[in-house]
């Protein structure tokens, strides 16, 4: 992967990755918020349904229970004791001893009706509402002698009344003890309203229930805050309000004198328990969900950005290693990728080709200099051309690679490129150069390095333009360079070069023989020539080394194989330089 | 609840009569006077229900249209303690139609109220009053039971087996009392003379009490009227 890309912006992975988590996560939370408002109104809807089951189930329930109730009254109020004892009371007036007798008696026969009935409180008041004897275990609310106010109507049918005794509400069912067509008392049941009694409604109306006594609490099966938060609250017959910062549905049960029975319930908390399961819910779907994103977007990162990789890896080490021939491998990661790949493979084919061919223009060029060049005198025409396919022999000879061929040739072509720089006096003198004009032929090989030099694509070439007079006993020139520290690409073309020069004519002398030029190489091997090039050189077919051979056909000099019949056999082994010298000679 | 009233007024006219015999009594040549006069009914006192009882229709064969007075549940008689022996009487309060027939009965002491039984349903009697606590079991009809009253004094009397039956029996230690007519009128006869106190009673209503005198042979009219308060 490569590091500059990250500097820069972020890697596809981490892009893929926070794209489908915040998609995700935008969804879930987009859901959440929909589930809780959508949460929130359903329970809202069914808290108040179930409000208003309860209140019909308990109007129902409670209709039931106060018919019994009065039945129970009734019933129970047509005790003929009861009856005789109230009305014998009246008769008795003045005598205590007697009065007493008969409270217990009441007493004695409410107890034993209260075992029955199981009721909190019975009660036995005569007709001016003093309590003659109470039974049950609230009677210490109601003692003998108490004074009551009960509701009755006028035709005799219990009513139900709220009365409070000892701070303590009661709800209080009364019916007249009748005699005849007198009532002599009053007969009632009385039940608490307390929290025991909110607790009982509670069950069953499955609701919170607080009961209100002219606006005050009196009673709840709530918790104590939610108590102190009813007080002096208007509650409505039916509806919602806040209470201790919760919503709560709230319905009028029924009504008893004036104490009133509620339901409420807490939408809040039925929110908050529905809200906690499918909170759960949306948080383990959420959780998977997210991470079936980062893998899924992982994956899928890894899926693009690895091609992506391989493909950039390729094309750095293609950079790198500066070959630009070798077609990219298709990355195999996606179509696209493979397009990408095939359309830059396109590119660098049409861009090779180009270069190819403004090489082969500059190449053009600069042949067509060096032969422009050796065209400036006669004895050296061709002479470019024939160094250059000389030391392209050598070089295959010495079993160098195309590539270090094709540098050399080129090399070879352009070796006295930098004969430019030199008159064509000195150049075209025929005679005898003076000191300081061969100081200026010297100097051509430092001038074509020079000229050369802008050219990039003929780095390697440079140094065979720079170095092909040095010498491997360091004479030579321009840097006096010995032995190995001269390339092997000018040392040939140096031995090509020399042998070229030697068998060509000069206007100060003929050309020598192939035979005598090559004895001459011989000789002058380890002073001006390299023993390996020339050993190769030597090892040529004769036909190679014959001047213009690349023009023209071997068969012209045939005498030249009998001359020197594959010197390189016994030249290659090194066994008779000299004989082989002596033969040229 | 007052509106259960029934009016009651009393106007008591009394007159001492001499000499108005009553030839059971007692044979002493003590002088004597008659006393009479008229109650009138016009409140009572205490509640009464609008319909005959809690459950309306319950109690079957009732005689709602008989004819009943106030008047008939007021007795007047002479305050006094002292005991005057008379010949004991033997009086009947039936059980017709699920109640006491006559509701009030006054009876000198060591008298016997008989209770015959008329229904065609079994009838019981009993009292908590101290005077005469009894229970005379249950029994059917044309069946009768008896009970003698010895001690002066009210007691009322109950039915165990229906919780709306009651009758009173007031037993005086001397003879000197009255249940008025319809008409309200009464009359005691044969008072000794003296001043005496005179009241007139009823269950629920209370009393009234007036002071009168009785002279010799004669007649004496009081004004009386009953106390139309609670009583207390």
């Amino acid at each position: 992967m490569s590091g500059i890309a990250t500097a820069r912006s972020p890697r596809l992975v981490v892009k893929v990755l926070c794209f489908a988590f915040g998609v995700i996560a935008c969804v879930i939370v987009a859901v959440f918020v929909l589930f809780s408002v959508q949460t929130n109104a359903r329970v809202t809807r069914s808290v108040v349904e179930n409000m208003e089951a309860s209140q019909l189930r308990f109007a129902g329930l409670d209709a039931r229970l106060r018919r019994e109730h009065t039945l129970q009254a009734m019933a129970l109020a047509e005790n003929p004791t009861l009856k005789a004892a109230v009305d014998t009371y009246y008769s008795e007036r003045g005598n205590e001893h007697e009065l007493g007798q008969l409270r217990s008696t009441i007493e004695t026969e409410l107890t034993k009706l209260q075992q029955i009935m199981a009721v909190p409180a019975l009660s036995v008041t005569d007709v001016r509402g003093t309590v003659l004897a109470s039974a049950g275990p609230q009677k210490g609310d109601w003692p003998a002698g108490a004074r009551v106010t009960l509701h009755v109507e006028e035709d005799g049918s219990p009513v139900e009344t709220v009365v409070m005794r000892n701070h303590h509400a009661y709800a209080a069912t009364a019916v007249p003890l009748v005699l005849g067509r007198d009532v002599v008392g009053e007969f009632f049941l009385a039940s608490p309203l307390d929290d025991a009694y909110a607790m009982s409604l509670a069950e069953e109306a499955r609701a919170d229930i607080a009961i209100l006594l002219d606006g005050r609490v009196i009673a709840t099966s709530t918790s104590a805050t939610l108590r102190h938060s009813l007080e002096g609250v208007a509650l409505p017959l039916s509806g919602t309000l806040m209470l201790g910062g919760d919503e709560f549905v709230v319905q009028r049960l029924s009504s008893v004198d004036s104490a009133n029975v509620y339901a409420l319930g807490s939408v809040t908390e039925a929110a908050r328990a529905a809200g906690s399961d499918t909170g759960w819910v949306l948080l383990f779907t959420g959780a998977g969900a997210l991470l079936i994103a980062v893998i899924g977007s992982w994956w899928l990162a890894r899926t693009v950005a690895r091609p992506i990789d391989r493909l950039s890896n390729s094309l750095a080490q293609m950079a790198k290693a500066r070959d630009f021939d070798k077609p990219l491998p298709p990355t195999g990661g996606s179509r696209e990728l493979d397009t990408l790949t095939a359309t830059f493979n396109e590119l660098r084919t049409a861009v090779s080709l180009a270069e190819a061919e403004s090489e082969a223009t500059y190449l053009g060029v600069i042949g067509a200099l060096a032969t422009a060049l050796d065209a400036r005198d006669p004895y050296t025409a061709g002479h470019s051309q024939r160094v250059a396919d000389l030391s392209v022999s050598i070089g295959r000879q010495m079993q160098l690679s195309e590539a270090d061929l094709e540098t050399l040739r080129l090399g070879a072509l352009l070796h006295d490129i930098g004969k430019i720089g030199v008159s064509d006096a000195v150049l075209r003198k025929p005679t005898k150069l003076t000191a300081d004009e061969f100081e200026q032929i010297k100097l051509h090989p430092t001038l074509g390095a020079r000229i050369l030099k802008p050219l990039r694509f003929l780095d390697a070439q440079l140094a065979i333009v720079e170095l092909h007079h040095e010498r491997p006993d360091g004479r030579g020139y321009p840097h006096g360079l010995k032995g190995d520290e001269i390339p092997m690409f000018a040392r040939i073309v140096h031995v090509a070069d020399a042998f070229d020069a030697m068998t060509s004519a000069r206007a100060y002398r003929g050309a020598l023989p192939v035979t005598a030029a090559i004895s001459e190489l011989w000789r002058l091997i380890g002073i001006d020539f390299d023993a390996q090039v020339v050993q190769a050189m030597a090892a040529l077919p004769v036909a190679l080394t014959e001047p213009g051979s690349s023009e023209e056909p071997a068969t012209e000099r045939p005498s030249m194989g009998g001359l020197v019949p594959f010197p390189s056999r016994s030249v290659a082994a090194g066994q008779h330089p000299q004989l082989a010298l002596r033969r040229a000679e | 609840m007052d509106r259960l009233q029934v009016c009651a007024g009393v106007a008591l006219s009394m007159a001492v009569l001499c000499s108005s015999a009553r030839p059971d009594v007692v044979a002493r040549e003590t002088a004597t006077g008659s006393l009479t006069g008229r109650v009138h009914v016009v409140s009572h006192p205490a509640r009464r229900l609008a319909t005959a009882g809690v459950y309306p229709g319950r109690i079957v064969g009732i005689q709602t249209d008989r004819e009943t007075s106030e008047l008939d549940n007021v007795i007047v008689f002479v305050n006094a303690t002292t005991r005057v022996d008379s010949v004991p009487q033997r009086v009947s309060i039936r059980q017709t139609n699920e109640e006491f027939v006559p509701h009030v009965v006054a009876v000198t002491a060591g008298s016997t109220v008989e209770f015959p039984n008329d229904d065609l349903i079994f009838h019981n009697v009993f009292s908590l009053s101290r005077v005469a606590t009894f229970d005379l079991g249950r029994y059917p009809r044309n069946a009768s039971k008896a009970r003698t009253f010895t001690k002066p004094g009210v007691v009322k009397v109950f039915c165990h087996l229906h919780s709306h039956m009651s009758a009173i029996v007031r037993v005086f230690p001397h003879p000197y009392f009255a249940v008025p007519d319809r008409n309200g009128r009464f009359t005691i006869p044969d008072v000794p003379v003296g001043r005496v106190e005179i009241t007139a009673w009823h269950e629920r209503a209370g009393e009234v009490t007036r002071s009168a005198s009785v002279e010799d042979g004669s007649a004496a009219e009081l004004t009386f009227s009953l106390p139309l308060t609670d009583p207390e």
